[in-house]
């Protein structure tokens, strides 16, 4: 994903998710399929080899009975920064950060399956093509002109909806201005949210809403202490939700507070998160 | 050297080929091979390629239930590509809506002339009041319909409920649901968020739900305590501060009547006007319940928008015993159609003109149409043009006379979604409201206009079912039911994105079990088993989740399954 935007003032889009607004609807899940071209399920596909761009996922604290407390937790490709693993072990250089916008963009028609970026990834955001796409007869008539499905045998993942990114720089540029607006740009999982649990906008500016979620002391992003640089941030006031976001593997002890990567506009190690009780971590095992 | 010893030796010639292979490895050419391979492989026949054409919006509701979420549709040329709600977001049914047309379950030829010779017939011979429309989704113009052509008939209109309640959450402080999905596509899903911060809500129910999650208090209840926990609540210490309560339990609308919610949060659900003559001579709205025993010979069932599900067993007790009639009008073979003489196949939204049924969380009259974003196809059936030619109703466009009522009351205002202006409804045409209806607007009557009736409290229908359900027994049947919300009874085939490849959802033919029910029933994950209940049994696929409480079975909405279990059923699961 090469881009020419010389004309455009750099951006590092990233998003906000309010893990205590997410009532776990799927919208996002359905919308981003919609709009990016992701065929359903095949026969045989399951929560492992299945397509699922951004994928809600269900965790408890880990208690018994009347104790016991879920939430849901959106994840989809967190967009690290420059070191992304993804990016560094492709042989194929199918994987990009683009500098215009800081999304790191999958090349399908570059990539060669060999899931080396899959096993990279520490937050298993990227998924494997196992069959040729397809659709019930006369459902390809919905597909979305502006993405190319899919062959099998290729890896994809969230690029931030690009397609839409394209789309309002085109129509930047054509209006003659130098920065795209804010309102012509919003991923498919953003706009559909009934809940409105997910904000979307350039970290970069100080205004947008984003930037101010992710400097909120309840925000915190997935697997810091890996300092990959993700520019998905989670919000959550339970402290057992931040708890399993830290830990680097779900049922494992958080690293100690400290190790942590501060935010944007913090000097410091995150406050207030609580001691690191073994939050257990289980992805809901309906599947 | 010499030049004898210069000769080329058949060994020679081995080590060159296998050098220059081995070589040419460590060239860019195999790689760059590998590439261009993989790009041409992308255009393999059998991977579509998108549409082309010229981008246009068009805007509507949704018709899958009565919230009508307001809906922008992407469309290329005059294909939908992609639905988005205009104020807040749809839920996942109502997202991927634009696929239906396309579900390979979707019905699409029935035997129409033999129904309608049959239904012609039958209806000739049947006894007094033996024709009957029952309405899955009434409250819509189609309902009118339906109850003039019985009122012609001398028929009976049956719906789910005879007095359907509004609830107006804005003005609610505390709310405590009993199991109902207040978060999780209850009402309009943009009108209850926008309430949400302003009132407490108190989720009681056994299994931890989604609107369980984000609820400020969740009281856990044992399965199947539901109406014993009714019952309690005016002893509760919060009692006073209630507002509003929220479930299916009997006792709510009593508990709701003593905390004088009748004329603050409680309303009887308003609906738009009607021309005169049709409220003249309607057929008034009959519980299916209330109904006698096998008094019904010809039945005509409208599951094409359904927004709920009746079991089987109770309509079939309504049926006379000889010979009924029994047609459906659905848009799959999974409802009523398994056990209906002639399932006719209907138009599904987006290709259906219709409107929408009253909110339940609207307190004043609304009126939205679904307009068609694609034609349907040849071979589906209107099912108010059938039911009115049944009954030699005169042919006409109810739509249109509705709207043109609407407008004569010059009352309210349009809210168009292109725009997202408001129009007072006195500044518009008798044909600029229709045309308007037709661009995607609703019309509102608001609060201050509207005199909402109040009920007294809900009386229970007059016959109950005469039959007593025999006493479920704890041995035989160890486990109670916890159902899912209802889902629409046709759903894109993207849904498997949260039923399949993610468990997000319960799918409708999935029942979930505690692991601890599970080995004790040798049921695994993903697993073929028989949910059995004294009404019957089906055939289910297993989950195993820790979130179902021991003891209780999460049971998905399929109609099968709904057929042979309702909520807080005794239940088993055994393998299959």
């Amino acid at each position: 994903m090469t881009s020419h935007t010389n004309n455009l003032p750099a951006a590092r889009y990233g998003m906000a998710i309010d893990v205590d607004r997410c009532n776990g609807c799927g919208s996002c899940m359905v919308a981003c399929a919609v709009e990016n071209n992701v065929p359903p399920a095949a026969a045989g596909a399951t929560d492992r080899t299945g397509l699922t761009w951004i994928r809600v996922f269900k965790i408890d604290n880990g208690a018994e009975g009347s104790e016991r407390r879920s939430a849901f937790v959106p994840v989809l490709c967190q967009h690290c920064g420059k070191d992304a693993p993804c990016v560094s072990v492709c042989p194929q250089q199918a994987v990009d950060v683009d500098p215009a916008t800081g999304i790191v963009g999958q090349m399908p028609e570059r990539c060669l399956g060999c899931r080396y970026c899959m096993a990279a990834c520490p937050y298993h955001a990227r998924y494997f093509n196992w069959w040729d796409p397809a659709w019930p007869a006369g459902m390809e008539k919905t597909l979305n002109p502006d993405v190319a499905p899919r062959m099998r045998g290729v890896v994809e993942k969230c690029n931030f909806c690009h397609g839409r990114w394209h789309a309002a720089k085109a129509k930047a540029v054509a209006n003659g201005k130098t920065a795209i607006d804010p309102t012509d740009y919003i991923p498919a999982c953003v706009e559909a949210c009934p809940s409105g649990a997910i904000h979307f906008g350039n970290l970069n500016d100080p205004a947008t809403e984003t930037a101010q979620d992710a400097r909120l002391p309840d925000s915190f992003r997935m697997l810091e202490s890996l300092a990959t640089d993700p520019k998905i941030y989670y919000r959550s006031r339970k402290n057992w939700v931040r708890e399993i976001s830290r830990a680097p593997r779900p049922g494992a002890a958080a690293p100690r507070a400290g190790t942590a990567v501060p935010r944007p506009g913090t000097a410091a190690p995150r406050a207030g998160t609580a001691a690191p009780s073994a939050g257990a971590a289980k992805e809901s095992s309906r599947g | 050297m010499s030049l004898s010893q210069m000769t080329n030796s058949r060994r020679d010639i081995f080590k060159f080929a296998g050098g220059a292979v081995a070589g040419a490895l460590f060239t860019p050419a195999p790689w760059r091979l590998i590439t261009d391979t993989a790009l041409w492989s992308e255009n393999w026949p059998g991977i579509p390629r998108p549409a082309r054409g010229e981008i246009r919006f068009k805007f509507t509701n949704c018709a899958l239930c009565p919230a009508g979420c307001a809906v922008r549709a992407r469309c290329v040329g005059e294909q939908p590509v992609s639905l988005a709600g205009v104020r807040g977001g749809l839920c996942p049914f109502g997202l991927s809506a634009h696929h239906l047309p396309y579900h390979p379950a979707r019905l699409k030829q029935g035997p129409i002339l033999e129904a309608t010779a049959a239904v012609f017939q039958g209806a000739g011979k049947r006894a007094p009041n033996g024709i009957a429309v029952l309405d899955l989704n009434p409250g819509r113009t189609v309902s009118w319909t339906y109850r003039r052509a019985m009122a012609s008939l001398k028929g009976l209109y049956l719906a789910p409920e005879s007095q359907p309640l509004a609830y107006d959450l804005s003005a609610a402080k505390t709310v405590l649901s009993i199991g109902a999905p207040l978060l999780d596509g209850w009402g309009t899903p943009a009108n209850v968020l926008a309430a949400r911060p302003n009132f407490r809500l108190i989720q009681a129910e056994a299994v931890e739900s989604r609107t369980a999650m984000l609820a400020d208090q969740w009281i856990q209840l044992a399965p199947g305590t539901e109406s014993a926990f009714a019952q309690s609540i005016p002893s509760l210490p919060y009692a006073k501060d209630l507002s509003l309560v929220l479930g299916d339990a009997p006792e709510i609308p009593e508990i709701n009547r003593q905390l004088g919610a009748y004329g603050k949060t409680v309303f009887a659900r308003p609906e738009a006007p009607v021309p005169e003559a049709w409220s003249k001579n309607a057929a008034a709205v009959t519980e299916l319940a209330g109904v006698p025993d096998h008094s019904i010979s010809v039945l005509l069932i409208d599951e094409s928008s359904a927004v709920s599900y009746i079991p089987w067993h109770r309509i079939q007790r309504k049926l006379v015993r000889e010979n009924p009639l029994v047609v459906t009008f659905a848009t799959t073979r999974g409802g009523y159609a398994r056990y209906a003489q002639y399932a006719l196949p209907t138009a599904v939204y987006p290709e259906v003109l219709d409107d929408i049924a009253p909110a339940v969380d609207c307190i004043h009259p609304t009126f939205r149409i679904a307009v068609p974003l694609v034609p349907p196809p040849a071979g589906v059936v209107n099912p108010a043009d059938f039911v009115s030619a049944l009954a030699g109703l005169p042919a006409s466009n109810s739509l249109r006379e509705r709207a043109d009522a609407v407008h004569h009351t010059t009352q309210g205002t349009v809210l168009t979604y292109a725009d997202n202006k408001e129009t007072p409804l006195k500044d518009l045409t008798a044909d600029a409201f229709w045309k308007s209806l037709n661009d995607g607007t609703r019309w509102d009557r608001p609060p201050g206009l509207s005199i909402p009736s109040t009920v007294s409290a809900c009386q229970p229908a007059a016959g109950r079912p005469s039959s007593p359900e025999p006493p479920e027994s704890p041995a035989d049947l160890p486990l109670i039911a916890i159902r899912e919300p209802y889902t629409p009874a046709l759903v894109s085939p993207l849904m498997t994105k949260l039923y399949q490849e993610s468990g997000l959802r319960l799918a409708p033919n999935r029942v979930a079990l505690n692991p601890r029910d599970a080995r004790a029933a040798n049921l695994s994950n993903g697993a073929r088993a028989t949910l059995q209940t004294r009404i019957g049994k089906c055939s289910v696929e297993v989950t195993v989740d820790p979130a179902v409480p021991p003891g209780a079975v999460q049971v998905g909405c399929s109609p099968g399954i709904q057929d042979v279990c309702g909520p807080s059923s005794r239940a088993k699961v055994v393998s299959a």
